[in-house]
């Protein structure tokens, strides 16, 4: 070895090294120009598209309270529930995690598993709308993946499933359905606020900067709903018990304020329970049929012919007529119910009394100076259509508010003057056939005659209570304010407690005002003409002291107990209703 | 012929107690060891990236913390803490003659194997490696130990090598080659630190190749150092995985490529200013080891290019001292030294930066000074007292180098005539 060669110097080399060093140095400033300066937007953006999220912060949805009495109780509220979420990304063992969620959520491991390890996605409900208790022992598992901070809003249902077709449902998505819930959807559901800001990677918000904006959500309105609770829940167990008397399957039943075109309670058979929505099979049962379901009324429509023909001057209170006992009308014949057929002078009060269809088209030839002709029909129709909004939509607060797609039927009122056969066909309306209307129009309809003629507008909303828990009371609207005269409404009254006087005497209560009409309505046949042994069973009537106070209506779809179905059906299901509204709801007595 | 300083352990505290009559005289030789003021801008250095990675970690605090019951300020506390004893051990060894390192070298050496190997059976596992042996309530990371070992043996073994003219020789081979080899079997296979490793190879190499090993020689045991690079890469799926992550990591940013992707993010985030201290938004939770590993990412990203340019200025000067003191090192094993330190902190350095710049495939490694973790900074604290220690005995004068210098050799070539101890150089 003492003869090796020179060996390289070490500074030389050392320089070497530091030169490497100082080129390494120059390379990372200039790959950082690049990054930072240079290609500084191109990262930014990609930084901020993972760290700026947009939030939308939910506003509550509306609460909906109603009366009981004279007081306001919660029908409708909310309660926090919580949707349970994973990101299979980020679970570590979903066999491990699939064994204690599914204890906890009661649902199969073997389920959880296949959502855990779902793949092209980072974002798999687990559970929806799980109550706190099982949202914190969720948490409690500690799992990595799985999230349990989605609030989930959850109606809750104070009175029970009461009214359930008129309140209609709230989805999964916060949306409600059918009902109130659709109808005023936009106001209870407020405006929902937003949040845009950095956040982490568990999307936490972080501090504020620039970039952040926030607006608070604007929470929904808190409706005060017309419904009585305690009305609602008795007339909906009146209505199942009169149409199983009847062996009637499905009817509606109907209170309004005489005074204000509020509903005190709408009640339909068969109903559902609001707060188990998703077991209902068939969606028909979500339609409140009180509003969508219009229906040749049938004789309850004479209560309203023998207002027009007084209104109109055509008759007066004391006018008889000579009954032939039938008409022939554009070859068609104008029959009465068996039991007031025959020839004879008849009255006003016998017209309603006897339910006479011959009254009711001499009522429609006296507004037509004597005989069927278009100054008659013209008349008639204006009544119908003008005086009690007949063949237009209510505006009832149910189901979507857009009218084109609104659940609420608008009825059929033919044109008088256009057409074929119209004096038989204006014949027929006279007496509540070859025309439709829902429950609700002709009970908005007979509240008008009998009230002294106005006509308000059927509502189911008594106003808002506002964030300071005041109540601002929605003022009645007036449609029409001289549907009749008061002369005319007081004669109707009188008429329509003479029917009762004769026909309903259960019903009569010493120091009150009943008054009421049954009708039974033929059943149009799709293929033309009637069913000869198909019949609805109606009946409208009115309760009060010196004024109507209730006007109820009832409707029984073909009850198969013998006899005429206004009978047998309609009538026992208003005296039980107009029982308990004397009975428990306050109304006056007369002041004599 | 050749090189010739010969002076062992006992030789350099002679010629220290002899510098201290010795004054220079005109036209005498300027290497000769005479002590003078330190180079005080290492520590100033060392100090500016210290506080810069303290303020980052206090910074980023609430978002290392987030989620445990951790305060905000605990990182920052045991950063503080780490610093502190990064001071006193700096402190320790300015003050330790380069005799008695070198005398302790074969125990420090012994010391570092045994922790190297006792932390694959003791050490606490992190992600599949083991690193960190627990005492007390610090955890040490024996591979800092192992890389101070391998700068104070690897400096002496050359040392001796080259005064014995054996750098060309079989043996020397022989030897690097076997510390290559402890190396990747301990360091790269048993604990898995595939980057200490690889600072490691890099101390063998760079000082074998400043002592003088002949070029030849260089290449075999870079050679052997590619291939058992490439085995040990080959032989792991995680490692596979991250290299084919690093040649195309957009390819996979959701998964594999997700920590290489979102370093660019957040270093290019940063633009020219930076964000603000207060303002980094990618540390929290979208760059894994905000505090560590990726600790110049997030820097960059607060501080923009401005900042991140400031830092790789800082190491830039710190590395051009420690070459300066190296250079004009009176004695070989002083410069080999300093090499050491230089290689250790550089390679360090550029393996870490490069990973966050996209340059280099992830390794998992700290940036020396800057990083989070007590070990890292005690160990290279030292490192830079024991330079700065060299620094008090650097020619002032000599810019060129020592042996090129026809004064230098003839001074160097006296200094035996100091050396009391009778240890005779062989010569050539």
């Amino acid at each position: 070895m003492n003869d090796s060669p020179r060996l390289p110097s070490s500074v030389s080399r050392l320089k070497a090294l530091y030169l490497f060093v100082a080129f390494i140095m120059i390379v990372f400033a200039v790959r950082l120009f690049y990054l930072q300066v240079i290609r500084h937007g191109y990262y930014d953006a990609q930084a901020k598209a993972s760290q700026l999220k947009q939030y939308e912060l939910p506003a509550d949805r509306g609460e909906l309270y109603a009366y009981d009495g004279g007081e306001i109780v919660p029908l409708v509220l909310n309660e926090s529930r919580y949707r349970i979420v994973a990101d299979p990304e980020l679970v570590t063992d979903p066999e491990k995690a699939a064994l204690e969620l599914s204890e906890v959520l009661k649902i199969p491991a073997g389920e959880l598993e296949e959502l855990l390890t779902r793949e092209g996605t980072r974002y798999v409900p687990l559970a929806q709308k799980q109550t706190k208790e099982t949202r914190e022992a969720v948490a409690a598992l500690g799992l990595p993946g799985i999230f349990t901070n989605e609030k989930q809003p959850q109606r809750v249902y104070i009175q029970g499933s009461i009214a359930g077709q008129l309140l209609g449902f709230v989805n999964d998505a916060g949306e409600g359905q059918y009902g109130i819930e659709e109808n005023l959807n936009d106001r209870l559901n407020g405006e929902p606020g937003l949040l845009r800001a950095l956040t982490d990677q568990n999307n936490v918000p972080l501090l504020a900067t620039g970039d952040n904006v926030q607006q608070d959500p604007v929470d929904g309105e808190t409706v005060v709903l017309t419904i009585d609770v305690s009305m609602q829940r008795q007339i909906e167990a009146i209505l199942e018990k009169g149409l199983k008397d009847a062996q009637s399957e499905s009817g509606s039943l109907i209170v309004l304020d005489a005074n204000s075109g509020a509903v005190r309670a709408m009640a339909n058979y068969p109903s559902y329970d609001p707060a188990a929505f998703t077991k209902v099979e068939d969606a028909a049962l979500f339609q409140n049929a009180a509003v969508s379901s219009p229906l040749e009324p049938g004789s309850i429509m004479k209560t309203l012919t023998v207002a027009a023909a007084l209104d109109s001057g055509s008759v007066t209170p004391d006018q008889s007529y000579f009954d032939p006992g039938f008409f022939t009308v554009d070859g068609a014949t104008v029959r009465n119910v068996v039991e007031s057929s025959g020839s004879g002078t008849r009255t006003l009060a016998d017209i309603l009394r006897l339910s006479l269809n011959t009254g009711a088209t001499w009522l429609l030839r006296q507004m037509g100076g004597g005989e069927l002709n278009q100054q008659g029909r013209e008349t008639w129709h204006r009544y119908m259509t003008e005086h009690y909004q007949l063949g237009k939509r209510t505006g009832i607060e149910q189901g979507p508010p857009n009218e084109e797609l609104g659940t609420e039927a608008q009825g059929i009122i033919p044109d008088p003057t256009d057409g074929y056969g119209l004096n038989i066909r204006f014949a027929n309306t006279s007496f509540g056939q070859g025309m439709t209307a829902t429950p609700l129009q002709m009970a908005a309809a007979v509240t008008a005659a009998v009230n002294g003629g106005t006509y308000y507008r059927p509502t189911l909303v008594a106003g808002t209570i506002d964030a300071d828990g005041n109540f601002s009371e929605k003022q009645p609207d007036i449609v029409k304010n001289d549907v009749v005269s008061d002369d005319v409404s007081a004669e109707l009254r009188r008429l329509m407690e003479n029917v009762v006087a004769n026909n309903n005497r259960t019903v009569l209560r010493e120091g009150f005002q009943i008054g009421g009409k049954t009708g039974t309505a033929e059943i149009a046949n799709p293929a033309g003409g009637y069913y000869e042994d198909r019949y609805n069973g109606t009946y409208v009537g009115f309760v009060g002291g010196d004024t109507p106070e209730y006007v109820v209506i009832v409707r029984a779809n073909e009850p198969k107990a013998p006899g005429y179905a206004g009978s047998i059906a309609g009538r026992p299901i208003f005296t039980a209703t107009a029982n308990a509204l004397l009975d428990n709801f306050n109304v006056s007595r007369k002041s004599n | 012929m050749g090189y010739s300083s010969t002076y062992s352990q006992r030789s350099i505290s002679s010629l220290r107690a002899r510098s201290r009559i010795n004054r220079r005289q005109p036209g005498e030789s300027d290497a000769v060891m005479r002590k003078h003021r330190p180079d005080y801008s290492l520590l100033v250095v060392a100090g500016a990236l210290l506080a810069i990675g303290a303020v980052v970690v206090f910074a980023i605090g609430p978002s290392l913390t987030n989620g445990t019951d951790l305060g905000e300020n605990y990182f920052s506390t045991k950063q503080l803490t780490a610093i502190g004893m990064g001071i006193i051990g700096f402190l320790i060894a300015a003050q330790i003659s380069l005799h008695k390192w070198m005398k302790w070298t074969p125990m420090i050496l012994i010391a570092a194997v045994f922790f190297a190997i006792a932390v694959r059976f003791i050490g606490e596992e992190i992600n599949g490696a083991h690193r960190w042996i627990q005492v007390g309530g610090f955890s040490f990371q024996a591979a800092e130990l192992v890389k101070l070992a391998l700068v104070l043996w690897l400096a002496q073994v050359l040392t001796k090598r080259r005064q014995d003219g054996h750098m060309s020789s079989h043996s020397t081979l022989q030897l690097l080659g076997a510390a290559v080899f402890g190396v990747i079997v301990i360091v790269a296979g048993m604990q898995s630190d595939l980057g200490s490793a690889a600072v490691m190879m890099a101390l063998i190499g760079g000082m074998a190749f400043i002592a003088g090993l002949p070029l030849k020689n260089i290449m075999i045991v870079g050679g052997v150092v590619l291939i058992a690079g490439l085995i040990a890469i080959t032989s792991s799926q995680y490692r596979r995985e991250r290299v084919q992550t690093f040649l195309n990591p957009a390819a996979d940013c959701q998964a594999e490529g997700y920590q290489a992707c979102q370093a660019l993010i957040t270093v290019g985030s940063g633009g020219v200013i930076g964000k603000g201290l207060g303002r980094s938004v990618q540390a929290y939770g979208y760059l894994p080891e905000p505090a560590n590993d990726s600790i110049f990412a997030i820097t960059a990203e607060k501080f923009g290019f401005v900042g991140s340019t400031i830092v790789v200025g800082l190491f830039f000067v710190l590395f051009r001292k420690i070459f300066l003191i190296a250079q004009s090192a009176p004695t070989e094993y002083m410069r080999l030294i300093a090499t050491g330190v230089l290689l250790w902190l550089s390679v360090q350095m550029i393996i870490n930066i490069a990973a966050m710049l996209g340059l280099l495939p992830l390794k998992g490694i700290t940036l020396p000074f800057v990083s989070y973790g007590g070990t890292s900074i005690i160990f290279v604290m030292i490192a830079i007292g024991i330079v700065f220690n060299i620094s008090r005995y650097t020619d002032l004068s000599v810019k060129s180098g020592v042996p090129q210098s026809p004064r230098a050799q003839a001074s160097t070539a006296r200094l035996p005539t100091f050396n009391r101890s009778g240890i005779e150089a062989r010569r050539a």
